[in-house]
Formats: structure tokens, C-alpha cells, sequence
């Protein structure tokens, strides 16, 4: 927030000092709306968590002890991952051919890339209900090729294929935007003094495009953890993900505090994560990485 | 239900404002009605006697309050003079609000059954029947509460895919036999709890009907235990009819109007009647209403013979009025459970044992779903 304020600032160098001090407050819609539904809500979370229907750790004791709970943050935390991994592998090859194709079938790659991005989330989800299902498109070709038929609707496999799909345009993205930003002639110059293509393209072309995998894996990642309507509709209520159980405790059972308590704890394990992350990320900038995105 | 007052009590500071700018429309004292004398006979009302009378039906929406509309509110208005509004869906924590603060604008609520049975009493929110305006004469039995009556009723049935099967299910105890029987049952699994496969699994056990509360648990546990692996979970009931329709579930547990639905859009499944269950909407009146007889006189017109036919031809719900004779198609009439044929085979469900062990039951019930 910060930096984009003194970017923005920058931006107008020979404004009078004053403006450049009123300009600041263009920024107060943005925080009041911040402070309004994002952090009053999530310290009122933690409060609850710790507070409702007794002051103490109860929620926490609760939500860590109980089986099914761990349970099902391993579960969350397993399908981000996995949702993860199958975005960056199938993205990276498409948002590579992004870059090297000419600018007519550019368009079509970056069009195909974002249709599902703006296909409402809901709309594909069900789409999928309808592939997945056990007389569905998908097992009516797998039973063609004489494979399955395969149990894949209200399974956790049809939760992570729903995932990947639906969040595939966070990966490409960012993926081809770092990728579209790298002189191809680093590539050319590896291979004039002698690399092969592989090692040309392991050694200049990966390490570069190391921002943007981070970029979006963590676009991916961080979304898949919080997902709700997918899991829900493509999984059964035994696969449920944390989403799911916070749902079931606030609406169900009208227990906030237990809500919370798994809420607070997704947003911990999480920016735990993250900071795991950032220190690789940084560390390996030191070996001359150039990692910038956090 | 102690957290109910905590999140409750955050909706009234959010509906406060809300409140007071409805109470000022609806304001005005209490008007005097007079209902005539004699005995109430449901399906009547004094001609002109609510003229003045303003009452909100707060329901669910959907084809299912379009039905209460056209079949009680419109022609109710039109006899008696009141003026009906329609509000919905229904809130519980709206009608905690309202009767907190003494501001009840839903003068009759259609809630679940269980629901409105644990707001019977000195604590509940819905006021005790007034049976001098109200006539449950002709209501089937074990549907009406200290509070409440039925707004309808239906089946949770068992429908079963007749390709899968040659050799049809008859009941309960096949429901949970897998090697008799393989394949998947579909039954519900969202955050509510109440009547179903629990009786079953007792039921399939052999305990009989009169003898299934309060349910001992531990063996529906058991039971499901061994069942577990077979089963996929419906979160509507708008799924639980496509899980039917598309043939994902080899038998499904589900609500006898979506039953009808699936078998009208052409699915090869039949219902098992034997030991299926009775389970019905509450329908009542806030307590701290403003206008509580004239919102009886309400409920006692909707019970009428010909006011449930006609909910029923709307909504495929079943009537609670022993003589109501719904115009229905062939189809229809096998899936309504007033038909005698099939009432005679079905077990009643008790909502009040299930109200008052709803919060351990439900947590229970979850705990176990996502094991």
C-alpha cells in the first residue's frame, strides 16, 4: 500500500508540496473500507475465538484435539498444494508458447486463458457436476478407452480437479507476464557458446521466470486454501475443507467462537507459510536469483 | 443454544433499524376482532370480521408460499377483509428479534417443525394455540404441537432405481444390506439435523415403530458404521432429486415431493412406503403478535379441507386435513402420503425428542459425517 502511495506520489513530481500531502487522503476510502470488512471482522474473529461462549482457549483446545478437525486442515492444506503443483505444471508449458508464438495466435492463447476467467465461478463449478458425475462425459469416454468407470464426483479428486481448473488463470497470468518480460536472446546467447537447448532453457530461461512461479503459485495456493463453493459442490461432506467446517460450525451449529478458532488457525498456518516462503525466496535471491515478488 | 443469545443479540443492534421502520407502517393499536361464536371449524372465517387487520405471512419462498397465497392468504382476505402481506424466507434469528423487542411484524411463521417445538413454553418464542379459533379436529395425528400446527406434511422416502435392482428393495433392513443390495445411497448431509436415516437405522434393526424414542444412538451409529462407504450426501433438495435423475444414487433416502419430481422427469426409480417417514412444517404465531386471534383466525382457515387441496395441486406437498381431496395427476396421487394406501404404511417421527437433543445430535451427526 505504501509503495503504490509513493509511487503514485512520484508520479507527480512538480505538484506543490501540499497537494502531494492531500493526495494521501484518496487513500482513506481504500482504508476505510479495509478497516470496515476486512480487519474489523478478523479481530472480531479472534476475539471470539477466544471468548464465545467462555473466555479462554476452549476453541483452540476444540478445534486441535479433535480428529476430524486435523483432519481436515491436513486435507485443506494438501489440496492447495496438489492444486498448486497441477496449475504450475500445466500452466508453465502454455504460458511459455505464450511468449514464443507470433501475436494473432498470442491473442488466442491469452483469450483461451482467460474465458474461464471470466465464466462465473458458480456456472463452471456445475459444469463440472455434470463432467464428473458417475454417467458423465468423463466417464462415458474413460468407459470408451475402456478405463473406470472412476468414482470422481463428491471425491477429493474431483475437489482438486474443480480447484485447478478454476484457479489455472491466477498461474497463467502472472506466469506469462514475468515470462513475456525475458529477452529470449539470454536463451540464444546460452546456446551460441555452446549449451544445448534443455540446459540453455534449465539454466537462463527457468531461473528467470522464478517470479512469476512464485507469483502465482502463491496466488493459487493462498486462494485454494480459503475455497468453499468448489470443495462443497464437487466433494462430499466427508472430504470437507476448512472452509467447509467453519461454514458448518458458524451456520450450523451457530458456534462463532469454534468458527473463529479454525479461522484464526487457517490464517496463522498460513502466513506461517508464507513467511517460510519469502525466506526461501530470499535466500536464494542471495545465490542470484532474482526473486522480487516479495 | 447458548451462543444463539450471542449471535442473536448482534442481529437486533443490525435489525434495530429495520424494526422501527417497519413497526411505524404496521403501527396503530391492536384492532378488536370478533370471530363469531361456536366453535371454531378450520377452513372458516367470519365474513368481514378482520376488516382493518393487517397480517404477514412470513414463509419460504418459491412455488411453495405462491402455493400458501393462492390457496389460504388471497381468498382469507377476501372473506374475512384482512389485508395480507407476504415476508420471507424465514429467519429464526428475525423472529427472536421481533418478539424480543416487541416489534412482531411476522404475525404467522412457517418454520421447521423442530424448530418451532423447541419454541414451545415460557422460553420459546411462538405463543401456545388458541384452540377456541383454531380446530386441529382433522389434523393427522402426532402433527401439532402445544404451538403449532403442520403447513403441510410429506415423506422421507426411500427411492430405489428399478434397473439397478430386478429384484426390488422392500425397506429399511435392505437400505443397509450391501451385499444384498450393492450400490450407493444417497442421503442427506448438511449442517441440520433431524428424522431420517437415524429411524431407519433402527428400523432396518427390527425395533418397532412405537417403540424407535428416544433413539438410542449409539446403535445408529453402529449401524451406520457399517454403511458408511456406500453412502454420497445431498445438500438440497433440488441434488438429491439430480442424484436421482442421473442415476448417481442406486437408492436414495429423500423428501417424497422430490421423489415425484425425479419420477416426472422420467427417472426408472419407485418409492418404498413401508416404514417411511411422516415429516411436516410448523406453522405459528410470535409471541408479543399484535394481533394474535386474528393471526389464529389465519392459521384456522388455512387447515381447511379445501385450502390444503389446493396447496397440494400447487406445491406436490401433502394436505394436513384428513378430508382434503387434492385434484391431482395419477402420478401425483401415488406420491401423496395422505392417500390411505400409503399412509397406513408409514411411521410417524417425533419432533420433539429430536428439539430437545438437537445441538449434541447435530454435533454428533458431523462429527461423524466427516470421520
Amino acid at each position: 500500500m505504501t509503495e503504490t502511495a509513493l509511487i503514485g506520489g512520484a508520479r507527480q513530481p512538480k505538484a506543490p508540496r501540499a497537494s502531494s500531502g492531500r493526495a494521501w487522503l484518496l487513500l482513506l476510502p481504500a482504508y476505510a473500507l479495509l478497516l470496515g470488512v476486512f480487519v474489523y471482522p478478523v479481530l472480531e474473529s479472534v476475539w471470539r475465538s477466544v471468548s464465545d461462549p467462555t473466555l479462554g482457549l476452549d476453541n483452540y483446545v476444540w478445534a486441535l484435539s479433535n480428529e476430524n478437525n486435523v483432519g481436515v486442515i491436513l486435507r485443506t492444506f494438501g489440496n492447495g498444494l496438489l492444486a498448486t503443483a497441477i496449475c504450475l505444471a500445466l500452466a508453465y508449458p502454455y504460458a511459455y508458447l505464450m511468449t514464443i508464438v507470433g501475436a494473432r495466435a498470442r491473442v488466442a492463447l491469452v483469450v483461451i486463458a482467460l474465458i474461464p476467467f471470466w465464466t462465473s465461478l458458480m456456472i463452471r463449478t456445475f459444469a463440472w457436476i455434470v463432467l464428473l458425475q458417475d454417467n458423465g462425459v468423463v466417464n462415458t469416454l474413460l468407459g470408451a478407452i475402456g478405463v473406470g468407470p472412476l468414482e470422481l464426483l463428491r471425491t477429493n479428486t474431483g475437489v482438486i480437479i474443480g480447484l485447478s481448473q478454476v484457479l489455472m488463470p491466477f498461474m497463467v497470468l502472472p506466469l506469462y507476464a514475468v515470462m513475456s518480460g525475458i529477452d529470449l536472446r539470454l536463451v540464444t546467447a546460452a546456446r551460441s557458446l555452446g549449451a544445448r537447448p534443455s540446459v540453455a532453457f534449465l539454466k537462463v530461461f527457468v531461473p528467470l521466470s522464478m517470479p512469476g512461479v512464485i507469483a502465482g503459485s502463491l496466488l493459487v495456493f493462498i486462494q485454494a486454501l480459503g475455497f468453499y463453493v468448489t470443495p462443497a459442490l464437487l466433494g462430499s461432506p466427508a472430504d470437507s475443507m476448512l472452509a467447509q467446517s467453519i461454514y458448518a460450525q458458524v451456520s450450523g451449529l451457530l458456534q462463532w467462537g469454534r468458527g473463529g478458532a479454525l479461522g484464526v488457525i487457517l490464517l496463522v498456518v498460513t502466513v506461517l507459510l508464507l513467511a517460510v516462503i519469502g525466506l526461501i525466496a530470499r535466500v536464494s535471491g542471495r545465490r542470484g536469483i532474482n526473486v522480487k515478488v516479495l | 443454544m447458548i451462543n444463539t443469545k450471542r449471535t442473536i443479540l448482534t442481529s437486533v443492534g443490525g435489525l434495530a433499524l429495520t424494526v422501527a421502520l417497519v413497526g411505524c407502517s404496521a403501527g396503530g393499536a391492536p384492532v378488536e376482532v370478533d370471530l363469531g361464536s361456536g366453535p371454531a371449524v378450520a377452513g372458516t372465517v367470519k365474513a368481514g370480521a378482520l376488516d382493518g387487520v393487517t397480517l404477514t405471512l412470513a414463509s419460504w419462498g418459491g412455488l411453495f408460499q405462491e402455493g400458501q397465497v393462492t390457496a389460504a392468504s388471497e381468498p382469507f382476505a377476501k372473506e374475512s377483509g384482512a389485508t395480507m402481506l407476504e415476508d420471507g424466507p424465514t429467519e429464526y434469528a428475525k423472529v427472536k428479534a421481533q418478539v424480543d423487542s416487541k416489534q412482531v411484524t411476522w404475525d404467522i411463521v412457517d418454520s421447521d417443525i423442530i424448530w418451532a417445538d423447541m419454541q414451545c413454553g415460557d422460553d420459546g418464542l411462538l405463543m401456545d394455540l388458541d384452540t377456541t379459533i383454531v380446530d386441529t379436529s382433522n389434523i393427522p395425528d402426532g402433527l401439532v404441537g402445544d404451538c403449532y400446527v403442520p403447513a403441510m406434511q410429506y415423506g422421507y422416502v426411500i427411492m430405489y432405481n428399478e434397473d439397478a435392482y430386478p429384484s426390488a428393495p422392500t425397506g429399511w433392513a435392505d437400505f443397509f444390506d450391501t451385499e444384498k443390495f450393492p450400490g450407493k445411497r444417497a442421503i442427506a448431509g448438511f449442517e441440520d439435523i433431524g428424522p431420517g436415516v437415524y429411524e431407519g437405522a433402527l428400523l432396518a434393526e427390527g425395533v418397532a415403530p412405537e417403540e424407535l424414542y428416544p433413539l438410542d444412538m449409539d446403535r445408529v451409529y453402529a449401524k451406520l458404521d457399517g454403511l458408511r462407504d456406500n453412502l454420497i450426501y445431498w445438500k438440497t433438495g433440488a441434488e438429491s432429486q439430480q442424484m436421482i435423475e442421473s442415476g448417481d444414487a442406486d437408492m436414495a433416502l429423500v423428501w417424497s415431493g422430490r421423489g415425484f419430481g425425479a419420477v416426472e422427469n422420467g427417472a426408472n426409480y419407485a418409492p418404498i412406503w413401508d416404514q417411511s417417514l411422516v415429516v411436516a412444517d410448523a406453522l405459528g404465531v410470535p409471541k408479543n403478535a399484535k394481533n394474535p386471534d386474528a393471526a389464529f383466525a389465519y392459521i384456522n382457515y388455512y387447515l381447511g379441507a379445501k385450502q390444503q387441496a389446493t396447496l397440494s395441486e400447487i406445491t406436490s406437498y401433502s394436505p394436513v386435513h384428513r378430508d382434503a381431496k387434492p385434484n391431482l395427476s395419477e402420478l401425483g396421487q401415488e406420491f401423496l402420503i395422505t392417500n390411505p394406501d400409503i399412509s397406513e404404511q408409514m411411521v410417524p417421527t417425533d419432533a420433539s425428542w429430536w428439539s430437545e437433543n438437537y445441538d449434541a445430535e447435530l454435533n454428533r451427526w458431523l462429527d461423524w459425517i466427516q470421520g
